[in-house]
């Protein structure tokens, strides 16, 4: 008797503790949709909304004028790409390329940051797939010298910040030309081994059986890897493009440093370099992040399932 | 079986070059962008760092002189004590934050659990610059949200400077970073929990454990590898966390939100000392390498 | 995926053969650039147009008035490409918060701009002082570079050198919100008519006037960092008797006075005074456009014209405070300098673009007033008669102090200046607590000078 009284406290007590969390949960969940809300509501309100002290949470009238302002101070071409431009001695001949422009259309510049931006984090997402499970596969089931040595860098150099390396970067990086270009961001991501060491985690899952058959059937390496190996690891891969893309499209510090061009910015050092122009006109820069904000997050909730599952699968693995 | 393994003892050398020349291949196209854009730029950061080095003339060696340097720099070891600040304050509040959020909605439906995901994630998918912008609207001494707020709702009467008071300026970095940082470990913590084993926890119920009891001695050491995935994510999050000093303070007020990384950038390029940056990059480095030792022995301990 | 890939390949290989020319090398090559630079400056530009190569030269500019804006700097590029068809020229726009970490990291990446707009403060200390900036000295025998001031050439020179041409100047002053004067009947601490206060106290009192009629927020002490330094510098020195901050040879820094230490503890004790290491002079410009702050300490001609159509009240320029005969203003001077990027014919374009830019007095004075700004030489008239606005401003002119800005180790002298304020908002306010916060800094400052 005296046992069921305890149990029926302690029900009480736990059902009591679930509604007191619930509840705190809702609070905070609004605590972390504010933001997000005040950008979106800041981004159409008139200035004299938006410096009152008193705030105004839902703007009276949703005024374009932030977008308009945003989109008037720049502009660049919606893309342009050059081919050739250089010159070069050969015994006693001169081999020169012209340099050919193709431009596109010239747009307020936030346009050509999206493009960018949307470039950047497509091209290194599809580089850092192909390179990383092609890497992934060959430490996972080869066993060649070096492999140890080659995968403790790759352990190593995981978790260091690319603050660490930013001035060799950027002089190499100028060295070879690429600096104040899109590349000069792109190639350190697909460089970070985060990639290899998952998708090799997800390839010691394979039974090395199905490759050896594979392989004792006559195939190749590169149809064992393409035909068996990477249908095999796709969930992994998908995992992988979507870090990727979340992480360079984030990747703020390479881009503060290696970019410098109205027309090569990305949308996030775009907002930044307006709030160095505006520093508290926020008008206009809750209406850049609203534009840099919402596509990602729209991409986010129509693969929201997908999300969920490569975060989940990159961990278990990794 | 044991017939296989002699035939690969004899043909091993040979297999073994074939092998290696292939792996190599395969690995080509990731070391180029691996050799060449963090390799390499790691040891020349180590070269660099015993040279005088600014811009407009050549580098001159000077041995250890900026490690010297450094160690008497006490910007730098202000720096460091916030650094290390941030990721012991932020990686267990994160931790803790994140269970207990994964674990009370994990036993909501399941389009409440799916959507509170998706709440706690956002801050992630919305960017650090766009984040960083709003929360310094928030902030702002005259006609942020939060001086609003507080003195209407009586916290304070005075209006606070959120972000130019030493007392707050750091603990202000925190807490944003925090809401860009719970997104991830709540997701996985909410299917580590989807995964524990349920019979056990059920038996444990029946044998008259409470829910605290059979949390604690049944599902935690379940996602004890989870937690791990966590802190070394975290860990690594906080340490690069860069937008917001550089977009929120540049490290101000008094140097009270310097960090390491942002004291490297503002070296290199307010003042020009790319030596001395990479000094400290090299110090960095190594101390986050001890740290990855440390968790990762941890992980194989488990 | 194989064929994919052979396929991109091909295209790359024939795009490429397509854009490909070969010619055998002769021993000066054809497009010497240096050809030109000796030809007499009379028939330069036939000479160039008919021999030279195209070239493309890159201009970097501050948001100074509308040499910010792409429709009016695009007017001149236009104008400029016309009569020198061979020479494209690539603008960008900074900004003064990230500005001059773009300049210094696109310099390290082996990508600085041909011409740069800027002050000496920058153009001089930092860059010319290094050997990055060509000599312009040349430029000096130009029609445009024969009237101008030799004060002002001296500020761009390094032993008689002139590493950056001077375009425009003004005066940095201080600005009031005058409608809030008004109502806290503060306008009789100071002179309209001259731009003065009455003294250094009655410049307190109407602080404490608008202060007590309400508006709390009169002025804010802003020390984040970046730029905009000398407001805040002129706020502390121009009251304590035009104190200087370098000594007269530009080689050490001379801040940590008694009499500087003396009014930062009265602004520290002041009502309506806050440090505000929140913030950068950025900021505190918007603040008081929008009306929040009651005064700006960073302030001239060119901030006004670009803010002008946010303001909705009375604005009333001011020179800062002081008990001598007269303050001792910063000067603000902006100059193209042309970076050594180790390309003859890039420099030549550079120079070009200079030379046709201040030559012709109708071109330049249109620069001129696109930064809302004064002129460097003598063009015999009042570019802004008439125009009451600009008068207001013009009449700082004469009052320019010391252009001590091209002292060494100035980036470091900047930080540890703002670094010192924000450690004095955390003394008790006493003036030997201050002066040993001036003195830490100003030790740093010169370490750092003789460093360099």
């Amino acid at each position: 008797m005296n046992n069921q009284n305890h149990l029926d406290a302690q029900a009480a007590r736990s059902k009591a503790y679930t509604i007191f969390s619930y509840v705190v949960i809702i609070i905070i969940a609004f605590l972390f949709l504010f933001p997000l809300y005040w950008i979106l509501t800041g981004a159409f309100k008139t200035k004299q909304e938006i410096l009152a002290t008193t705030p105004v949470w839902w703007p009276s009238e949703f005024v374009k004028i932030n977008f308009e302002n945003l989109m008037s101070k720049r502009s660049a071409p919606l893309f342009d790409i050059s081919i050739g431009g250089w010159a070069v001695n050969l015994f006693g001949y001169r081999f020169s390329f012209a340099k050919y422009v193709i431009a596109g259309p010239t747009v307020p510049a936030a346009m050509r940051w999206l493009v960018n931006t949307v470039f950047m984090a497509v091209t290194s997402m599809i580089i850092t797939c192909i390179t990383s499970a092609m890497a992934g596969y060959v430490l996972a089931k080869k066993r060649f010298w070096g492999r140890g040595i080659l995968f403790s860098l790759i352990v190593c150099a995981m978790a260091l910040p690319k603050q660490v390396i930013l001035i060799p970067l950027l002089r190499e990086m100028s060295a070879l030309k690429l600096y104040d270009t899109i590349w000069a961001v792109i190639f350190p991501i697909v460089g970070w081994p985060f990639g290899v060491f998952l998708l090799k985690q997800f390839a010691e899952g394979i039974p090395t059986e199905m490759v050896e058959a594979c392989r004792i059937d006559g195939a190749s390496e590169w149809r064992t890897f393409t035909d068996v190996m990477f249908p095999m690891i796709k969930p992994g891969v998908g995992a992988l493009a979507i870090f990727t893309f979340i992480n360079s499209w984030n990747d703020y510090f390479m881009q503060l440093v290696m970019l410098t061009s109205t027309k090569n910015l990305t949308i996030s050092l775009g907002i930044a370099s307006m709030q160095a122009e505006n520093s508290t006109d926020f008008g206009i820069l809750m209406a850049g992040s609203a534009l840099a904000s919402v596509p990602i997050i729209i991409v986010f909730l129509i693969f929201q399932k997908y999300f969920t599952k490569g975060i989940t699968m990159g961990a278990v693995k990794g | 079986m044991s017939n296989k393994r002699v035939v690969l003892n004899t043909k091993n050398h040979k297999l073994m070059i074939h092998e290696t020349a292939t792996s190599y291949l395969f690995m080509l196209p990731f070391m180029i962008f691996f050799v060449g854009f963090v390799l390499y730029p790691m040891f020349m950061c180590v070269y660099t760092s015993f040279f005088d080095a600014t811009m407009g003339r050549e580098d001159i060696f000077v041995g250890f002189a900026n490690y010297v340097q450094l160690s008497k720099d006490p910007v730098f070891w202000k720096g460091l004590w916030n650094t290390l600040i941030i990721v012991l304050v932020s990686v267990p509040v994160t931790c803790a934050f994140s269970l207990w959020v994964a674990s009370a909605i994990s036993k909501m439906p399941v389009a409440a659990t799916s959507a509170f995901r998706c709440i706690f994630y956002l801050p992630v998918v919305t960017g650090s610059v766009a984040v960083t912008v709003v929360w310094k609207w928030m902030f702002n001494n005259y006609y942020g949200i939060f001086n609003y707020l507080g003195n209407n709702l009586g916290l304070f009467d005075e209006r606070i400077n959120w972000l130019g008071d030493e007392r707050f300026a750091l603990g202000c970095i925190i807490m944003i970073l925090l809401t860009t940082s719970v997104g991830q470990p709540i997701v996985l913590y909410v299917s580590a929990l989807d995964n524990v084993d349920k019979s056990l926890v059920e038996a444990a119920e029946v044998d008259g454990a409470t829910q605290m009891q059979a949390f604690w001695k049944i599902k935690w050491p379940q996602m004890m590898p989870t937690t791990l995935y966590i802190l070394v994510i975290t860990t690594i999050n906080s340490f690069q966390c860069f937008a917001l000093i550089q977009l929120l303070t540049s490290g101000g007020p008094n140097n009270s939100t310097m960090t390491i990384m942002y004291y490297i950038y503002y070296n290199a390029f307010k003042l020009y000392k790319y030596g001395y940056g990479n000094a400290m990059g090299v110090i960095l480095a190594i101390i986050i390498a001890i740290l990855s030792a440390v968790q990762f022995k941890l992980g194989q301990e488990k | 995926m194989k064929k994919i890939i052979a396929l991109a390949l091909a295209l790359v290989m024939v795009l490429g053969l397509a854009a490909c020319s070969v010619e055998k090398t002769e021993a000066p090559a054809p497009t010497a650039a240096p050809a030109a630079t000796e030809a007499p400056k009379a028939e330069a530009p036939a000479a160039t147009e008919a021999a030279a190569a195209p070239v493309e030269i890159s201009l970097w500019t501050f948001p100074v008035g509308k040499w910010g804006e792409e429709a009016t700097v695009n007017g001149w590029i236009e104008a400029f490409q016309a009569e020198y068809p061979h020479i494209t020229v690539k603008v960008e726009y900074l900004d003064y918060q990230a500005g001059d970490d773009k300049l210094n990291t696109a310099i390290e990446g082996g990508q600085a701009p041909d011409l740069i707009f800027e002050g000496p403060e920058r153009l001089i200390a930092q860059y010319a002082a290094r050997g990055l900036l060509l000599d312009l000295t040349d430029l000096k025998e130009t029609a445009g570079g024969k009237g101008l001031y030799p004060s002002i050439v001296n500020t761009c020179s390094i032993d008689g050198k002139m590493y950056a041409f001077p375009i425009s100047q003004m005066a940095h002053c201080m600005v009031i919100n005058r409608d809030i004067f008004e109502k806290a009947d503060a306008l009789k601490y100071l002179n309209e008519e001259t731009g003065t206060w009455n003294s250094v106290d009655d410049y307190f009192n109407a602080i404490q006037a608008v202060y007590d009629s309400g508006h709390k927020d009169v002025m804010t002490i802003y020390c984040g960092g970046q730029g905009g330094d000398q407001g805040t510098r002129h706020m502390i020195s121009c009251p304590a008797g035009n104190t200087p901050w370098s000594n007269p040879e530009h080689t050490q820094y001379t801040f940590a006075t008694q009499a500087n230490a003396d009014i930062l503890a009265r602004f520290y004790a002041q009502d309506g005074v806050s440090f505000d290491p929140a913030i950068v002079a950025g900021d505190e410009i918007n603040l008081f456009v929008q009306g929040v702050l009651a005064m700006g300490n960073c302030w001239n001609a060119t901030l006004y014209n670009n803010n002008k159509d946010a303001i909705n009240f009375n604005v009333l320029p001011m020179a800062f405070p002081t008990d001598e005969a007269a303050p001792a203003l910063a000067g603000g001077f902006y100059c193209l300098g042309v970076f050594d990027n180790k390309d003859a014919a890039r420099a030549e374009a550079a120079k070009t673009f200079i030379e046709w830019m201040t030559s012709d007095d109708a071109i330049y004075t249109e620069a001129v007033l696109a930064a809302g700004q004064w002129p460097t030489r003598d063009l015999g008239v009042d570019l802004y008669a008439g125009d009451e606005v600009m008068s207001q401003y013009g009449k700082f002119a004469p009052w320019f102090g010391d252009y001590y800005q091209i002292t060494k180790g100035w980036a470091e002298f900047r930080t540890e200046m703002w670094n010192a304020l924000q450690r004095i908002a955390k003394t008790d306010g006493s003036s030997a607590a201050i002066l040993a916060e001036l003195e830490a800094a100003q030790t740093a400052a010169n370490a750092a000078a003789s460093a360099q």
